[in-house]
């Protein structure tokens, strides 16, 4: 791999008649970037220690430090850092991460090391090839040669006559930059084309630096807004946001698995043969935290049996034949109005309805309405920050007001006195109709949150529209926080107002392998091969099918499995080829971590199995986001191992 | 003649400014400057001033020097590396230029090639530095010249009106570290100012030459007050000049202002430095006036 | 650290004038920039014109070996096409170019620096990467970025208002020098030799 160490050690002449006036030495060093991930420390470190101590100076202390040049995190670093009676600080980094200890330290701050030029930047992976942000871009004309970079003189308009046996005047290891040129272009039969391009003259005011200035501050207020990290993938909700909820055609037959739910799963009610009817309980709930499952259909149990399942690999399913009636349980009545429900009562609707955290996670929403703790504020979760997924998007236009009945629920059930319903502003229509439809409501408020992944994650959506943060290891709970998402909410106004219990939801099938993309209102159990037979079809070979989004989607090997309560979208991709590469230490993964975590550790010790470490770097607070993993550069597989580590960590207990 | 020999005898030293033109007829400039400038100790070449590209201030030093005018060589390093600067200090010396005055020079974006590249290898205090190695006889490489070696006074530049003057002080003060043996001063319009910066400058030990422009309108003045760094023109020198508005007396104003602030400074300075911008008629008149 | 803006729209249609394009999208910098929405348009008025035999978008191009590997899939496609249009920094566009050797390989996009080496986020400071680091003599703020001449012995006279003379947005980098050394007391740092830059330690590693 090419070593692109950004900084070495000063001589010892220069740092001995720098240290000469100065003692009492506090030594910051950074662990090097863009660089094989091998070593935690690196050997300047401790040799600069040494010419300290050779010149009889006092060190009151050092640390090493990850990427110094993220400033918000070295600034938390530095906290209390620094020990009492140090009188001078010396950096070991490049230029960045010495500045950026200057700007914080308060005391005298020196540089123990040069930063070395490599010319100019170069991209995110290690290459060998480098661009000079020249902002006048000459590859076309050169056949993607540059001539900037790759010429000593960075000659625009041909060789120079200084080339010898192809090789650089200056350097006669390097080749000649426009002999490779023109070579290039011969290849291509693009010679005339060269020697018809008119003179160029090199502009060095075409970088704007106003422009780069103002952009860079737009950047860093853009990216730290609301909470510390997070990423912005391409949206593509253009697919399906603007196609209104359809209702999928009733399945012939579905497969209910027992567990669609975090927690222990459902106890079978109902035994092959049996007659059901739509609304009916046909798994109880096993334990505290579990979940009643309910038919979403009317007809004959045929089968309760292992059966393919999206996230589990197999699960018990009870599979019902449809009678095509739809009729309904005589269990499903309207319920109380909200005035005369008492919290408990509301409690136990939302229970015994099976209702569980539709955005993914199952938990079930009536252990989250009993908080341990106190509770002001509930959050509504309008965000829908997965790409391409529309489904809540469309819940909220088409059922506002079954949206804001279900929030009063759930601010009567927990006893708080505000509901802020979050939406992210790429959602301008919907923003707009809560705004209206809450215009006359005291206790609920639309708060519009700049877009940014993973905004919907409960710990970001807290920390952005109230500022706390959730302690590590704690619940929305202990901030005074319970967190709803929109299906949800959607599904608890359905158990009160029409006694409906969980069995059906919204799905958004889409991607840009999907032929006739649109959301559905789908019931629980439908197979989701059909759902996406339904939609045309994918088209195309070397497609991945995900169950959920791109970013926290699970990928599904088979189709064949049922749709359920958390089942908010079914996707199809492009496969993506890609092979594992070396951690670059590009420093990107601890720059995107919503949880402030340093990812590539993760790596690195999961491959040495050191869980210890993994526990150190904090693993267990890791929300699986996938923002790491989006961003690498090297394409690690982040969950993956930090999953791993998770799993070992919970053994160590 | 090198002017640091009329600083030492005690004399208040004279200089003015010429801008080459943009075209290598200068004639008419020459003539001018017989005219109006031979009254004066010196004359200062401007060096593409304001990143203008123009005739080069060497050429132009040299036609000034046979027309028995004595120049001073403003060389700036926005426009060549230390080898050209070196290069064409020797040039200086063999046509018998002995002053010079040694700047940075004005960023190439505000002048009329902003897509140049800027050089800045040296800086002001380096090309000091630089021609203080070459008397030495020995270039920036380390390597000695051949025969004998250059001897030149070293002017340089300080602001003194600057809003940030503790950094100018700073400056100055590693000029004169550097082998700077005399100062020019932007344009001074505030003398209490001038004077309080030379309380501190004084310690340098080094000639000081006030800069003088002639205000040629209320309009001018705030235009420099709005873009010239190191500027400021009181608003009661704006008025007073706004009442000058009869053609016939165009310019009368300005000049009795410019003779003013001379007389206020010189009792701290050792010379004066006019930039007259054009108004190069004006500068005996002007003398005339500040009694010099 | 880069990014990318679009080039004049005259200038991408001489490049694509009568010609069939494949496009490849980089967007592994792109929560930096990528200039996502300007580009999208371009190449939906390309494929209109029935220009277009492809596009991928993917991320880190300047990663060989996977871009390679992407690549694969859409050989035909690129067999097809005249020109590889490529939405990327100039190292995208070079790797790319390198790979497809017989391809006319075309930059849709010029590259401008960012302050900062990795990471999403830039910072408010430039390393010039000189090779002979000034912040001891400058109190920790960078004489060669934070002014526009890069100067190393201290304020021109061109700051106005505190204000530097190419970019009136811009502080004077001197003055925040001067400021810094005041406030650590250690304005004597100033009374060190001369400076005379060394551009020959610009070698590459």
């Amino acid at each position: 791999m090419e070593n692109y160490t950004k900084y070495k050690l000063k001589s010892n002449d220069e740092l001995a008649s720098v240290l000469a006036d100065k003692d009492n030495l506090f030594i910051i060093a950074c662990n090097k970037c863009f660089k094989e991930f091998e070593t935690l420390e690196e050997p300047e470190c401790g040799e600069f220690e040494k010419i300290a101590a050779e010149n009889g100076k006092t060190v009151t202390g050092s640390a090493r430090v990850d990427f110094l040049c993220n400033k918000i995190q070295t600034e938390k670093k530095l906290q209390d850092l620094i020990p009492e009676g140090t009188e001078n600080v010396f950096v070991i980094s490049c230029g960045l991460g010495i500045q950026t200890v200057a700007d914080l330290a308060g005391k005298p701050v020196y540089a123990a090391s040069n930063s070395l030029n490599y010319t100019g930047y170069h991209g995110m992976a290690l290459t060998e090839r480098k661009c000079d942000a020249c902002a006048q871009c000459y590859l076309n004309i050169t056949g993607g040669v540059c001539p900037i970079v790759d010429c000593s003189k960075s000659l625009v308009n041909g060789q120079c006559g200084g080339a010898k046996n192809g090789k650089c005047e200056v350097d006669s290891n390097k080749d000649c930059a426009w002999e490779k040129i023109y070579r290039r272009l011969e290849k291509q039969g693009r010679l005339e084309e060269f020697l018809n391009q008119p003179i160029q003259l090199r502009d060095y005011s075409k970088i704007n630096f106003k422009f780069v200035n103002d952009y860079v501050k737009a950047i860093r207020a853009d990216r730290l807004e609301g909470y510390y990290g997070g990423v912005h993938p391409s949206e593509r909700k253009e697919f399906t946001e603007h196609l209104a909820l359809k209702r999928f055609p009733d399945p012939e037959e579905v497969v209910i698995p027992l567990s669609m739910h975090a927690g222990a799963p459902a106890n079978p009610v109902v035994q092959v043969g049996d007659t059901v009817k739509v609304g009916q309980k046909i798994g109880e709930a096993a334990a505290f935290i579990s979940s009643p499952v309910h038919s979403s259909v009317s007809g004959t149990v045929v089968a309760i049996e292992n059966h393919g399942h999206a996230t589990r690999g197999e699960c018990l399913s009870v599979v019902i034949r449809s009678d095509g009636k739809n009729t309904l349980h005589e269990s499903v009545q309207p319920r109380k109005g909200l005035e005369e429900l008492t919290p408990d009562e509301i409690v136990e609707i939302v229970k015994e309805a099976g209702i569980v955290g539709m955005g993914g996670a199952g938990f079930p929403t009536s252990v989250k309405l009993k908080p341990a703790k106190p509770v002001d504020t509930i959050l509504l979760n309008g965000c829908e920050c997965e790409p391409l997924l529309t489904a809540d998007h469309r819940v909220l236009l088409e059922f506002a007001d079954d949206v804001i009945y279900g929030l009063q629920a759930i601010l009567k059930a927990v006893g708080a006195e505000k509901g802020v319903i979050v939406i992210e502003d790429n959602k301008p229509d919907a923003i707009q109709l809560m705004n209206e439809k809450t215009a006359g409501l005291d206790n609920i408020e639309v708060v519009t949150a700049k877009t940014k992944y993973p905004q919907g994650a409960e710990k970001m959506l807290i920390k952005r529209v109230t500022g706390r943060k959730v302690p590590s290891g704690g619940l929305p709970a202990d901030v005074g926080c319970v967190v709803s998402n929109i299906s949800t909410t959607k599904a608890i106004a359905d158990a009160i107002l029409k006694g409906m219990p969980l069995v059906e939801r919204v799905v958004t099938v889409t991607g840009e392998r999907i032929k006739n993309p649109g959301n559905y209102i789908v019931k629980i159990g439908t197979n989701t091969k059909d759902l996406i037979d339904y939609c045309g079809g994918v088209t195309g070979d070397d497609i991945t099918i995900k169950a959920g989004g791109p970013m926290m989607g699970f990928v599904l090997s088979d189709v064949n499995v049922p749709i359920m309560k958390g089942s908010n979208g079914i996707i199809a991709v492009d496969t993506d080829h890609t092979v594992e590469q070396p951690c670059i230490k590009c420093g990107r993964c601890m720059d995107v971590c919503p949880m402030e975590l340093s990812p590539l550790y993760f790596a690195k010790f999961a491959d040495e199995q050191n869980w210890q470490g993994m526990k150190d770097k904090n693993v267990m607070d890791c929300i699986e986001c996938r923002c790491c993993e989006y961003i690498c550069a090297s394409k690690i597989p982040l969950v993956t191992k930090i999953k791993a580590g998770k799993n070992a960590v919970r053994g160590m207990k | 003649m090198k002017i640091t020999e009329l600083f030492e005898r005690g004399e208040f030293v004279v200089s003015a400014e010429v801008g080459p033109p943009k075209g290598f007829h200068v004639e008419h400039l020459l003539e001018e400057a017989k005219t109006y400038l031979s009254g004066i100790t010196a004359v200062n070449v401007t060096d593409n001033q304001s990143s203008v590209m123009r005739l080069g201030s060497l050429a132009m030093c040299k036609a000034l020097k046979d027309e028995g005018l004595t120049p001073i060589y403003q060389l700036t390093c926005r426009d060549r590396n230390r080898i050209a600067l070196q290069s064409d200090l020797l040039s200086a010396a063999m046509f018998g230029i002995e002053n010079l005055l040694l700047l940075t020079g004005d960023h190439t974006k505000l002048g009329d090639h902003p897509q140049a590249k800027p050089v800045f290898d040296l800086d002001s205090v380096s090309l000091i530095h630089a021609v203080k190695k070459l008397e030495e006889g020995v270039d920036l490489g380390g390597n000695e010249l051949i025969g004998e070696a250059p001897k030149f006074a070293k002017g340089a530049v300080v602001s003194p009106c600057s809003d940030s003057v503790d950094a100018q002080l700073a400056k100055m003060e590693r000029k004169v570290m550097a082998g700077a043996d005399y100062f020019q001063t932007q344009a001074v319009f505030e003398p209490e100012k001038f004077i309080k910066f030379m309380e501190k400058a004084k310690q340098f030990g080094k000639p000081v030459q006030v800069g003088i422009i002639i205000p040629k309108s209320a309009g001018m003045a705030k235009f420099m007050n709005n873009n010239v760094a190191g500027i400021h023109v009181p608003d009661e020198m704006i008025e007073e000049l706004k009442k000058d508005k009869e053609k016939t007396k165009a310019g009368i104003t300005g000049v009795e202002i410019a003779a003013r602030i001379i007389k206020e400074c010189k009792p701290y300075c050792q010379g004066v430095h006019i930039m007259a911008l054009g108004w190069e008629s004006k500068v005996p008149e002007l003398l005339k006036a500040a009694g010099i | 650290m880069l990014i990318t803006e679009l080039k004049a729209r005259e200038t991408i249609n001489g490049l694509v004038e009568g010609k069939k394009v494949f496009i490849i999208n980089c967007h592994g910098c792109k929560e930096v920039h990528f200039p996502e929405k300007e580009a999208g348009e371009l190449q939906k008025e390309l494929a209109a014109e029935g220009k277009v035999t492809g596009i991928l978008t993917t991320d880190y191009i300047c990663n060989q070996e996977n871009m390679e590997l992407r690549l694969q899939k859409h050989m035909s496609e690129i067999e097809a096409a005249d020109v590889v249009l490529v939405f990327s920094c100039g190292v995208g566009v070079q790797t790319v170019a390198a790979y497809l050797e017989e391809k006319k390989v075309c930059a849709a996009c010029d590259t401008c620096p960012l302050p900062g080496f990795q990471g999403v986020t830039p910072l408010e400071y430039k390393c010039d990467q000189c090779g002979e680091c000034y912040l001891n003599l400058t109190g920790g703020i960078c004489p060669i970025t934070a002014c526009s001449k890069s100067l190393v012995n201290g304020q021109c006279g061109g700051a106005k208002n505190g204000r530097c003379e190419v970019d009136s947005d811009m502080e004077c980098g001197w003055e925040r020098i001067y400021r810094r050394l005041e406030q650590i007391g250690r304005l004597d740092v100033l009374k060190c030799p001369t400076q005379v830059r060394n551009f020959a330690t610009d070698e590459e590693v």
